[in-house]
């Protein structure tokens, strides 16, 4: 802050009456002037007394006063908004991205000492201060981890902010923004500006493209549908000099099960360094899915890191395709094949055993509406077309099943939903025990010598805890509470195997383990899901006193939570979890597991969230988290080490047994680095658009940035003279000019 | 000197023994050998459930139940109750199963209140009854008690009409491919129903099925078959399994998957 000292009007004076004051005191002296010019006598004393006698008056009028003033002052405010995307981590000549950003930012700094710098990050929403003047040793990953360039709405929160409004804004960038686009209109640049009222800056990291080859950018004609053709369009591209002038597209799928799957491949033409390329995949499995598009580079791409792109899709199911198998028609299968049909939703493909070679059926072939049971064709081309299987009461040895049971066990582990029901000819007496099928089983089958294979006396099933709170259970618990009608018999059922939940118990029936024989278990293989009821009294829900007290509706809840389970249908998923922020590979990751409202832990005690993490595409060790879930908490946060790039799953198991699941990717570089090249001529046009200027990093130091504003502070006015002084000297002066004018002739 | 008695001779021989030994291991192995339960599933099996109503005892043809349970059990996969069980329309059970078998040849006593209730019970959870009129003439006309047993379903099921079910209908291609409906008359070649939300919740035979199935402990059938005879009763006793396969598997046979096969079939058994 510095003194300063001026002389100066009255300060009761307003301007307007200062400006006419003077405007007639240089009038009256001009018109003497005039008339000395036609006098020859005396002439110089007539002027100066003149002169005099008008500056004395406006003196008089103006009364003049010493003005003293402390002043200060202050540097314009200036927001730079730095660039914090991933494609900032570029590397170019010189370093990377980010640090020619850097640079950038403290030539400007350096430039303008006076200038009051805002740096702020801008990336994904509104911009955040981003610290940069001290380079820390973790600065890249902090200052390059935003998964988009989203300036747009960073100029936009500025200016909505109630914050001191900038006097000039600098975009710092490579210019590979997502918004504005590339092909913006002058029009909407401008209004761009115009939300700021300053003009925008702008500076540009990078000057040249790199050597690269890349999939720039994968876009799917409406929404994923299993079973249902999806158009994709995959565009490409080569910059840097590269020579590409054809690249071969793959689109595959990863599968925890096994390799990836090839769902389609092509290539693609390129002119001017670009191609687009239209394909058409089938996902089979619905939940999210990742499809891996890449490209195989030429010698010379300097980022392989964008020669692939893991996409992930959320499959949706248009219809559910059930394939319901039944050994006998009973009235089970009565009550499950008319809740099947009923549903619109579902496309039902059933195939019931109505004759066995014991039967005598007194006709001929062609006067029987019998037809073959294509366990064939079902088992082998078909199976991948179903989502659900369901077995009912199905004996599998007679009907050439056995050998297909390979295959059943892969469905499963591929995402496919089975169901087995029972019967006098499931679980250990359709001698499934010890095939490739137990194993996907929730289940032990006991197929040993003097093993039981079901229990025929009468029990009501009891509700395990887990079954209380297992959301899949809550449309039948809505109807009928706790109470379950009388099972005519069961399946007799080994212990649950790892990964497995019972939820109905038998009350007195144990299994080796001394643990309480299950009824209904449900569990997870790999990809699949399977279901085991050991009842064939299902339908008695329907039909017995307990269903009509509820209008029979309790059949139709139970298996609308076990297909909708079996379906990862989100109304009985425990939770929901998503990626907090997306995943960026090399970068620790965090899930958020959003849990249902009704959700609870069996008994209501303290709950433990746990989630296991397993990579799909690569064999990797996989990791563990645990963490403690208030009772009042309606998600958890769980952070995950970095992660490499590639496809994820996550299995989240509540204490209550309930399990639910979530594929994700993680990529180096995502969508930032897609589309490798720098774009300078839209920083240039986003300056020109909005009166700014344009600098490449090297010269930010020539940016000119708005001058600073002084600031008075302790501001004294005193008077010459008094008012009366100036009154009477006036007086005076003009009497001597009196004086003069007579002796000279004049009046 | 030791006397052995020729059995405990021939018993004792090196193949006897060898026989009885891979015997006694069989028997063993067969003991141990999980075994499917016989019982496991009956109450789930196909139970021609015989309706009483006002003061009817019994069913006009008391056999003919048992007899069609155990006719589907030889010619089908489908198991049933060979011993059928009884239920009145005023009695709670009667929601305890999804079929009831009702025959008379008498006029029906108005149902109560009670009895309509039960009923309805018993077709608001989507189950079938079959109208038997057992006094049906030889062609098909209605007995007392085929008119008051329509009368009487009329009030419990106001809004529902009998149509005509030709053969066109799933219910003559659940298992056998029949042509017309026959029973211990000839009767008319089709059935009539109420059908609601798409299944036929109430099938009305003027056939007296009841009176070609039934066939006493000895063995001998209890009524004779006009004009048909022997042929009639088997048509008759198909027109039984195939109602019995429509209850248990409802539409089934109108899945896609059959009906090429079906089409060709029918194109060969009636040319």
């Amino acid at each position: 802050m510095t003194l300063s000292t001026h002389l100066g009007p009255s300060g009761d004076m307003p301007a307007w009456a200062v400006a006419l004051a003077v405007a007639l005191a240089i009038a009256s002296f001009a018109m003497l002037l005039v008339e000395m010019r036609r006098r020859e006598r005396g002439g110089t004393a007539i002027a100066v007394t003149g002169l005099l006698a008008v500056a004395a008056l406006l003196a008089a009028v103006l009364r003049p006063a010493r003005v003293s003033a402390r002043e200060s002052v202050v540097g314009a405010r200036v927001v730079v908004l730095a660039d914090t995307s991933r494609s900032m981590a570029l590397k170019q000549r010189g370093g990377a991205r980010w640090e020619a950003r850097d640079r950038a930012v403290q030539m400007l700094a350096k430039a303008h000492p006076d200038a009051r710098l805002a740096v702020l990050g801008f990336g994904q929403g509104a911009a955040t201060p981003l610290g940069i003047s001290a380079p820390e040793p973790d600065e890249e990953q902090r200052t390059t981890r935003a998964t988009e360039s989203d300036l747009g709405t960073a100029v936009r929160a500025l200016a909505a902010s109630p914050q001191e409004r900038p006097a000039a804004v600098v975009v710092v960038s490579d210019g590979r923004l997502d918004d504005p686009p590339e092909d913006a209109s002058d029009a909407s640049l401008h209004a761009l500006g115009d939300a700021l009222h300053v003009p925008i800056d702008a500076v540009a990291t990078t000057r040249d493209a790199p050597a690269d080859a890349s999939v720039r950018r994968v876009s799917a004609a409406g929404a994923a549908v299993a079973h249902v053709p999806l158009p994709l369009r995959v565009e490409v591209g080569c910059a840097g000099g590269l020579a590409c002038d054809e690249l071969t597209v793959t689109a595959r799928e990863l599968r925890d099960d096994g390799p990836p799957a090839v769902l389609a491949s092509g290539v693609a033409h390129l002119k001017d360094g670009k191609a687009a390329l239209d394909m058409t995949i089938t996902l089979e499995r619905a939940g999210s899915r990742i499809v891996e598009v890449s490209i195989k580079a030429p010698p010379g791409d300097t980022i392989p890191e964008n020669d692939r792109r893991l996409v992930t899709f959320a499959v949706a199911r248009e219809r559910v395709r059930v394939l319901h198998v039944a050994g006998h028609p009973t009235n089970d299968v009565r009550a499950l094949r008319q809740w099947l049909k009923s549903d619109a939703s579902i496309d039902v493909v059933a195939f019931f055993i109505l004759r066995t070679p014991m039967n005598d059926v007194r006709a001929t072939q062609n006067e029987l509406a019998l037809i073959p049971f294509p366990v064939d064709e079902l088992f082998t081309e078909h199976l991948p077309s179903f989502d659900a299987i369901v077995l009912q009461d199905f004996d599998a040895q007679p009907y050439g099943l056995e050998k297909y049971l390979p295959n059943v066990e892969r469905y499963v582990r591929g995402g496919g939903g089975l169901v087995m029901v029972g019967g006098t000819n499931s679980f250990v007496a359709g001698g499934y025990a010890g095939t490739p099928l137990a194993d996907v089983l929730p289940v032990e089958l006991d197929g040993s010598p003097g093993g039981t294979a079901a229990d025929t006396s009468p029990f009501v099933p009891q509700w395990t805890p887990e079954g209380r709170v297992a959301p899949l259970l809550a449309p039948l618990r809505d109807v009928v509470g706790d109470e379950l009608p009388e099972m005519p018999g069961a399946n007799v059922l080994g212990d649950v195997r790892p990964g497995g939940v019972a939820l109905w118990t038998h009350p007195t029936r144990t299994t080796r383990s001394g643990a309480k024989m299950p009824v209904l278990a449900v569990g997870e293989e790999g990809d699949g899901r399977t279901i085991a009821l050991g009842i064939d009294g299902a339908w008695k829900l329907e039909f017995s006193q307990l269903g009509a007290h509820t209008a029979g509706r309790g059949h139709a809840a139970l298996w609308d939570g076990l297909l909708g389970w079996l379906m990862r249908d989100p109304r009985f998923e425990p939770a929901q979890i998503e990626v907090v922020g997306g995943c960026t590979a090399g970068l620790p990751v965090t899930l958020r597991a959003r849990m249902l409202p009704s959700h609870g832990a069996p008994g209501g005690g303290p709950e433990t969230v746990s989630l296991d993490v397993t990579r799909i595409d690569a064999p990797e060790k996989p990791i563990h988290v645990e963490r403690p879930l208030p009772p009042e908490a309606s998600s958890v946060d769980l952070p995950l080490p970095a992660l490499a790039a590639g496809g994820y799953t996550a299995r989240l198991r509540l204490a209550g047994g309930a399990t639910t699941r979530h594929d994700f990717a993680c990529e180096v570089g995502g969508d930032e680095w897609a589309d490798s090249r720098p774009d300078p001529p839209r920083l240039q046009a986003l300056a020109r658009a909005t009166g700014g200027s344009f600098a490449f990093a090297d010269d930010a130091g020539t940016l000119p940035l708005p001058k600073p504003t002084v600031v008075n502070a302790e501001r004294h006015v005193t008077p010459l003279a008094p008012p009366w002084a100036w009154s009477l000297a006036a007086a005076v002066l003009l009497g001597v000019h009196w004086v003069a004018r007579r002796r000279s002739g004049l009046s | 000197m030791r006397f052995r008695s020729p059995a405990l001779a021939r018993l004792s021989s090196p193949k006897t023994l060898a026989a009885a030994l891979a015997l006694a291991v069989g028997v063993a192995l067969a003991l141990l050998v999980p075994r499917p339960a016989r019982a496991f599933g009956d109450s789930g099996g196909f139970d021609p459930r015989v309706l009483l109503t006002g003061n009817q005892t019994g069913p006009a043809r008391a056999t003919a139940p048992g007899r069609w349970s155990w006719e589907l059990i030889q010619r089908t996969s489908a198991p049933a109750r060979l011993h059928p069980t009884v239920v009145r329309a005023d009695d709670p059970a009667i929601v305890d199963a999804p079929f009831l078998y009702w025959s008379g040849d008498a006029d029906v006593a108005p149902l109560t209140s009670a009895e309509i209730a039960g009923l309805r019970r018993f077709f608001s959870l989507g189950g079938v009854l079959l109208v038997d009129d057992a006094g049906a003439g030889d062609r098909g006309e209605k007995s007392p008690f085929g008119i008051g047993a329509r009368r009487e379903i009329a009030r419990v099921l106001p809004d529902g009409t009998p149509i005509v079910l030709g053969t066109d209908h799933v219910l003559f291609r659940t298992f056998y491919l029949l042509r017309r409906a026959e029973g211990r008359v000839e009767g008319p070649p089709s059935l009539d129903a109420i059908v609601r939300g798409g299944q036929a919740q109430v099938l009305f035979s003027e056939h007296d099925l009841g009176g070609a199935l039934a066939r006493s402990p000895a063995g001998v059938w209890e009524h004779p078959v006009v004009p048909g005879g022997d042929i009639q009763r088997e048509h008759a006793v198909r027109l039984a399994v195939n109602i019995a396969m429509y209850v248990l598997c409802s539409n089934y046979k109108d899945d896609q998957v059959h009906a090429p096969f079906l089409m060709r079939r029918r194109a060969l058994s009636f040319p």
